[in-house]
C-alpha cells in the first residue's frame, strides 16, 4: 500500500513568546512538526506494517522544514518530498495545489493522510482542497481506518455522531488526534534518517508560471487575556469563603 | 503540598539546551548535527514521557520497571557500545551528555541504566567474544537489565579485601558471601559478580533466576528512591566456568577499568540533577514575589542564581573534559576522578542552593527537595571523594617527582 | 458597499449562528443576505431570501455533494460572500466550493466586516495565543466561527428551490452513530466545573459532579481525563481539540492551565481555578484562583455552599 502523508513544519505554539508590547516574537522561534501531523504518520506507518508498502511525506516549507521531514524519516517513513516555500505566505488553497502538483512524485498513492489541522493556524481547508483538486474521495475527521483490497471503510467523528463510510482507493483522509497514539523514534532511527532520500523541489519546477497568491492575514498579535488573576491562599476553610464570596459578587453564582 | 508539572509541558527549558549544543559543535565540528538531532530528539522523549512522573517514581506511585523499559528501548543503552552487539558506536561524550540529560529528568532511572551501562561496559572490554555476542545484545537492546555486583558489607573503597569466595567444583565455580548496596538488585537478568578465586579478585557472569542467589529486602535510602538497592546473598551460587571473565585474579583490574568510566557518568547524572534543581530556582525566583517585587530582584539572589550556573557550566566541562580523554585512548583516571569529585559536590551546593530559594517550600516540598536526596549518593557511591582525592593526589606526586 | 451574502449551514445548529453573522455585515456594510439551506430542512430558516438546494438524492450528510450543490448554484447567482457555518462538515463544504469556483477562502472567523472590497476578520492562531487579521478580496467563501453571537429568530418565510440535479458523491455513508447526548450541551452551559489530572481517582470525580450539582451547572474536563483515561466521554472534553465553551463561570479544578486547555475557555466570563501548585499557568488565565489540595478545598466550597442556602 503506498500511503503519502502531507505534514507541516510550524511555530511551537507552546514555546511563541510575546514581547512586551504585545507582539509575538515570530523570528528565531522553536519549531517542530506540527503536533497532530504525527498522528498521520503513525496511522501511515501502521498502515505500511500491516499491508506492506511505502510511506512517502510531502510538505510546502522553509529549509527548517527539513527538521520535520528528518523526524517523520525517523519514525518510519521511507522518503521525503519538500516543496521549497514558506506555506505561511502564501494562501491555502496554493499550499493544497503545490502538494496535489507534488503528490505525481512517486505515486500513484492508495492513501494521502493529513491531520485535521496544524498547530499553528488550525484552518483545516487544506486536506478537502486536496481531495478537491486531486479529484479523489475525501473523507475527514476519520479516527480509524480499514483497508480490504480495493475499498476502505473509515470511521469519522462529526460534532454530534459517529459516521462509517465506505470509499475506494485511492482517497484522501485527514486524521484526528484520537486515532492513535504516535511513536517516539529510537535513537538508531534518528541517526539513519539522514541516510533516506529527502529530496527538494521549488513551486516553480513543479507548477511553472504560477501566478503569486499571497497569504490572507493582514496581522497578528497577542489575544489580550485581562484577566483578574486574583489568587487566595491559606487554609481551605478561608480560601473557600473568599473565593465564593468573590464569584458572588460577580454575579455568577446561582441564587 | 506538591509542586506539579503542568500537564504535558515541562517548567523548565528543554532539557538538550542551546548550550549543550554549542559544547556538542566544538567538541565535534564533524558529526555534530547528527549527535544533536540525536540528543534533542532524546530530550523530547525525557520531556514528555520521563519528567512528568519523575516525582511519582519518588513516591512510590509509579514502579520503575515500565518507565525504564520505555527508555531502554529508545536506545540509550547502546549509544557507546559497538554496532555489531546492536550500538550505535557513538562518541563516549555523546552517551555521556545523554546520560546527564537522563539525570536531569529522573536522578533514579538514570542510576539505575547507567548501573546496568557499566555491566554492559565491562563486559565489553573485558569479556570474551562468544560471552558478548551472548549477552551484549539484549543488554544493549534493553530486553534484560544487569546489575554490578561488587560492594560488599564491609568493604566498599577496599575493593581487594572482598570477602565473597568463588570455589572452582567440577566444571563450575560455586559463589558465597554477600554483597550490598547493588542497585537493580531483585530485578536484573545478569549480575556482574566480583568474587575471590585462589588467584584473588575475580569477575563473574551470574545469570538470573539462580538457586544460589537472594535478595534482601529494599533498601530505605535518602534519596533515589525510584530504583531498587538491596543486599544480594550468594549461596552456593553455581555458574558453569565459561561465566568466568577474563583470567582469574584479574577482577579487580577490571573493576578499576569499569569504575573510572562510570566516574565520568556519574559526574554527568550530577550536573544533570544540578540542572533541574537550578531551573526550578530560576524560574521560582521570577514568579516568588517579597516586598513587592520578585525575589529575582535582589542582589544576593542574584549571586546565588550566578553561582550555580557558573558551577553547572564547570561541572559540564569537566565530564566532556574526561570523555574527550576517553574518545582519544588516553588515561583518563584522573580527570574522570576531578570530574565526579567536584560535580557530585557541586551538584550538592547547587541543590541546597536551590532549597534555600524556594523557602520554606523548598523545605516542605519532596519534588523539589528530593534533588538533593538524590545527588547526595553520589559523593559516596561508585567511588567516594575521599578516595578519589587520593588518586588524583598520588598522580600528581608520582608527576611531579 | 453593497454586497450580496449567502448564508448557508448543512445543519438547523449551525443556520441561526450564520444568519447572525450575516445579518451583523449587511447591516453595517449594506447589502443584503440570502439563506442556503438543503433538502428540507431549509425551510425553517431565519433570514430575508431563502434558498433550499435539493438534489435527487437527500444532500444532507454528503459534504460532498452539498458543495457540488452550493457551487453549481453560486455559479448562476454570484454572490459576493458565501458563510458557511464552521463545522466539520461545514469546512470541508467551504473548502470544496472555494476550488470549484476558485476564490479565496478562511475559516472560523469571526469579529467580521466588510470593507474596501474585502471580507475581513479574525481568527485565532497558536492555539489561541494569537489573534490574525484575515482579508480575503471578494467574492470569496469564509466559515465562520459559531456560538459567538446572539442566533436570530428563525422566521418562517417562502423558500425557492433551487434544484441541483443529479449530484454524486465519491463515498458512501455505511452508518451513522447519533452521539449519545450527554445531559448538557457544554457549548450551551452557563456554569461548568471541570476536572483535570489534579484528580487522582476516576471515583473522585463523583465530588466534581456534587459541586456541579449543588451550583446548577455542568461537568466538564481537561483532554487527559477524557482521551487517554477514558474517565468521561469525549463531549466533556474541553479544549482546542474539544469542546470551546463560554459559561459565565467557568471553575476549574486541578486543571493546571496548558495552552490547550486553556484555549477552549478563554470567552468565559469568569474564570476560577483550585490547584495546589502556586506556580500552575491556570493562575495566569484566571479572574480568581485557590492554591491548595482539591480534596481539601473543595469539601470546605460544599459546605461554604450549604452554609449559604441556609
Amino acid at each position: 500500500m503506498k500511503v503519502a502523508v502531507c505534514v507541516k513544519h510550524a511555530i511551537d505554539e507552546t514555546e511563541l513568546k510575546i514581547d512586551s508590547s504585545g507582539s509575538p516574537q515570530l523570528r528565531g522561534a522553536a519549531s517542530k512538526m506540527s503536533t497532530f501531523d504525527k498522528n498521520a504518520v503513525e496511522e501511515a506507518l501502521r498502515l505500511k506494517s500491516v499491508h506492506t508498502g511505502e510511506v512517502a511525506i510531502f510538505t510546502v516549507g522553509t529549509p527548517e522544514a527539513k527538521k520535520t521531514m528528518k523526524e517523520a524519516l525517523a519514525m518510519g517513513a521511507d522518503r521525503g518530498v519538500l516543496i521549497t516555500a514558506d506555506p505561511m505566505s502564501m494562501e491555502t488553497s496554493r499550499t493544497a495545489e503545490l502538494l496535489a502538483a507534488a503528490l505525481k512524485n512517486g505515486g500513484p498513492y492508495d492513501l494521502i493522510l493529513c491531520s485535521e489541522g496544524s498547530s499553528d493556524v488550525y484552518s483545516g481547508l487544506v486536506p478537502p482542497m486536496l481531495g478537491e483538486k486531486l479529484g479523489l474521495p475525501y473523507v475527514g475527521y476519520v479516527r480509524k481506518i480499514e483497508a480490504t483490497g480495493q475499498t476502505a471503510r473509515l470511521e469519522r467523528a462529526l460534532e454530534d455522531s459517529i459516521e462509517v463510510i465506505e470509499a475506494r482507493f485511492p482517497l484522501v483522509a485527514s486524521v484526528v488526534s484520537e486515532i492513535n497514539e504516535p511513536r517516539y523514534p529510537t535513537l538508531i532511527q534518528i541517526m539513519q534518517a539522514g541516510k533516506k532520500p529527502l529530496q527538494e523541489v521549488t513551486p516553480e519546477a513543479l507548477v511553472p508560471g504560477l501566478s503569486p497568491s499571497p497569504s490572507l492575514v493582514t496581522g497578528m498579535k497577542a489575544q489580550a487575556m485581562a484577566r483578574k488573576k486574583v489568587v487566595f491562599e491559606g487554609a481551605p476553610d478561608e480560601t473557600a469563603k473568599k473565593l465564593l464570596d468573590a464569584l458572588a459578587s460577580e454575579g455568577v453564582l446561582p441564587r | 503540598m506538591t509542586l506539579e508539572i503542568a500537564e504535558g509541558k515541562s517548567p523548565i527549558l528543554a532539557i538538550y539546551s542551546a548550550e549543550h549544543r554549542r559544547l556538542m559543535e566544538m567538541l565535534h565540528p564533524a558529526g555534530h548535527q547528527e549527535y544533536s538531532e540525536m540528543l534533542a530528539s532524546l530530550g523530547v522523549f525525557l520531556e514528555e514521557e520521563i519528567l512528568p512522573i519523575s516525582p511519582k517514581l519518588d513516591t512510590g506511585e509509579v514502579k520503575i520497571a515500565g518507565p525504564r523499559k520505555k527508555l531502554m528501548h529508545q536506545g540509550i543503552c547502546q549509544i557507546p557500545f559497538p554496532r555489531e552487539y546492536g550500538g550505535l558506536g557513538l562518541p563516549f561524550s555523546v552517551y555521556a551528555s545523554a546520560i546527564e540529560m537522563l539525570g536531569t529528568a529522573d536522578a533514579s532511572i538514570c542510576l539505575s541504566v547507567e548501573i546496568h551501562n557499566a555491566v554492559a561496559e565491562g563486559l565489553n572490554r573485558f569479556a570474551s567474544v562468544n560471552q558478548k555476542g551472548k549477552y551484549l545484545p539484549s543488554l544493549l537492546s534493553g530486553k534484560s537489565l544487569a546489575s554490578f555486583t561488587l560492594t560488599e558489607p564491609a568493604s566498599g573503597s577496599d575493593a581487594g579485601s572482598m570477602a565473597t569466595v568463588a570455589e572452582k567444583k567440577g566444571g563450575e565455580y560455586s559463589l558465597n558471601g554477600s554483597k550490598m548496596f547493588i542497585t537493580n538488585a531483585g530485578e536484573a537478568d545478569l549480575y556482574l559478580v566480583f568474587a575471590k578465586t585462589r588467584r584473588g579478585p575475580s569477575c563473574f557472569i551470574v545469570e538470573a533466576p539462580n538457586r544460589g542467589l537472594t535478595f534482601g529486602e529494599d533498601l530505605k535510602k535518602l534519596g533515589m528512591k525510584g530504583s531498587r538497592t538491596s543486599e544480594v546473598i550468594l549461596s552456593d551460587c553455581r555458574v558453569p566456568e565459561e561465566n568466568l571473565v577474563g583470567e582469574e585474579g584479574k577482577g579487580a583490574d577490571y573493576a578499576k577499568e569499569i569504575l573510572h568510566g562510570a566516574r565520568i557518568i556519574v559526574a554527568a547524572m550530577n550536573v544533570g540533577i544540578a540542572q533541574i534543581a537550578y531551573e526550578k530556582s530560576l524560574g521560582y525566583s521570577q514568579d516568588r514575589k517579597a516586598f513587592g517585587k520578585p525575589i529575582a530582584e535582589f542582589q544576593l539572589i542574584r549571586e546565588k542564581i550566578a553561582n550555580m550556573k557558573t558551577e553547572i557550566s564547570a561541572g559540564r566541562l569537566l565530564y566532556l573534559y574526561a570523555s574527550k580523554i576517553k574518545e582519544a585512548g588516553g588515561d583518563f583516571a584522573s580527570e574522570a576522578s576531578q570530574a565526579k569529585v567536584f560535580a557530585t559536590e557541586m551538584s550538592l551546593r547547587v541543590c541546597d542552593e536551590a532549597i534555600q530559594i524556594h523557602g520554606g517550600y523548598g523545605y516542605t516540598t519532596d519534588e523539589l527537595h528530593r534533588h538533593w536526596r538524590d545527588a547526595r549518593l553520589l559523593t559516596i557511591g561508585e567511588g567516594t571523594s575521599e578516595v578519589l582525592r587520593m588518586l588524583i593526589a598520588r598522580r600528581e606526586m608520582a608527576r611531579s617527582q | 458597499m453593497s454586497v450580496r451574502l449567502w448564508a448557508f449551514s448543512e445543519s438547523e445548529a449551525a443556520a441561526n449562528d450564520v444568519a447572525a453573522v450575516s445579518s451583523v455585515l449587511t447591516s453595517s456594510a449594506g447589502g443584503s443576505y440570502t439563506v442556503v439551506g438543503v433538502d428540507e430542512a431549509g425551510a425553517g430558516l431565519a433570514g430575508e431570501d431563502k434558498i433550499v438546494l435539493r438534489g435527487t438524492e437527500p444532500l444532507a450528510g454528503s459534504p460532498e455533494a452539498t458543495a457540488e450543490a452550493l457551487a453549481r448554484a453560486a455559479m448562476d447567482a454570484n454572490p459576493d460572500v458565501i458563510l458557511v457555518g464552521s463545522t466539520r462538515n461545514g469546512k470541508e463544504i467551504a473548502a470544496r466550493v472555494a476550488v470549484k469556483l476558485g476564490l479565496p477562502c478562511v475559516s472560523d472567523i469571526f469579529g467580521v466586516s466588510l470593507s474596501e472590497g474585502k471580507l475581513r476578520g479574525k481568527r485565532n492562531i497558536f492555539a489561541g495565543k494569537l489573534i490574525a487579521e484575515v482579508a480575503a478580496p471578494l467574492p470569496c467563501v469564509a466559515t465562520v466561527k459559531l456560538g459567538v453571537l446572539s442566533a436570530l429568530p428563525a422566521t418562517p418565510a417562502k423558500a425557492v428551490v433551487r434544484a441541483a440535479g443529479d449530484v454524486k458523491s465519491k463515498t458512501r455513508v455505511a452508518e451513522r452513530r447519533e452521539k449519545q447526548k450527554g445531559t448538557v450541551d457544554l457549548r450551551a452551559a452557563k456554569l461548568i466545573v471541570s476536572a483535570g489530572r489534579g484528580v487522582k481517582k476516576k471515583d473522585d470525580l463523583a465530588m466534581i459532579y456534587d459541586l456541579a450539582t449543588s451550583l446548577g451547572g455542568a461537568v466538564g474536563c481537561s483532554r487527559p481525563l477524557s482521551s487517554d483515561m477514558g474517565w468521561l466521554p469525549e463531549e466533556h472534553h474541553i479544549g482546542l481539540t474539544g469542546v470551546s465553551v463560554h459559561p459565565d463561570l467557568y471553575l476549574a479544578v486541578g486543571i493546571s492551565g496548558q495552552l490547550q486547555h486553556v484555549a477552549g475557555i478563554k470567552d468565559s466570563k469568569i474564570i476560577a481555578a483550585v490547584n495546589s501548585d502556586r506556580i500552575a499557568p491556570i493562575f495566569e488565565a484566571s479572574d480568581y484562583g485557590v492554591v491548595g489540595d482539591l480534596y481539601a478545598v473543595l469539601p470546605a466550597i460544599m459546605k461554604e455552599i450549604k452554609a449559604r442556602h441556609h
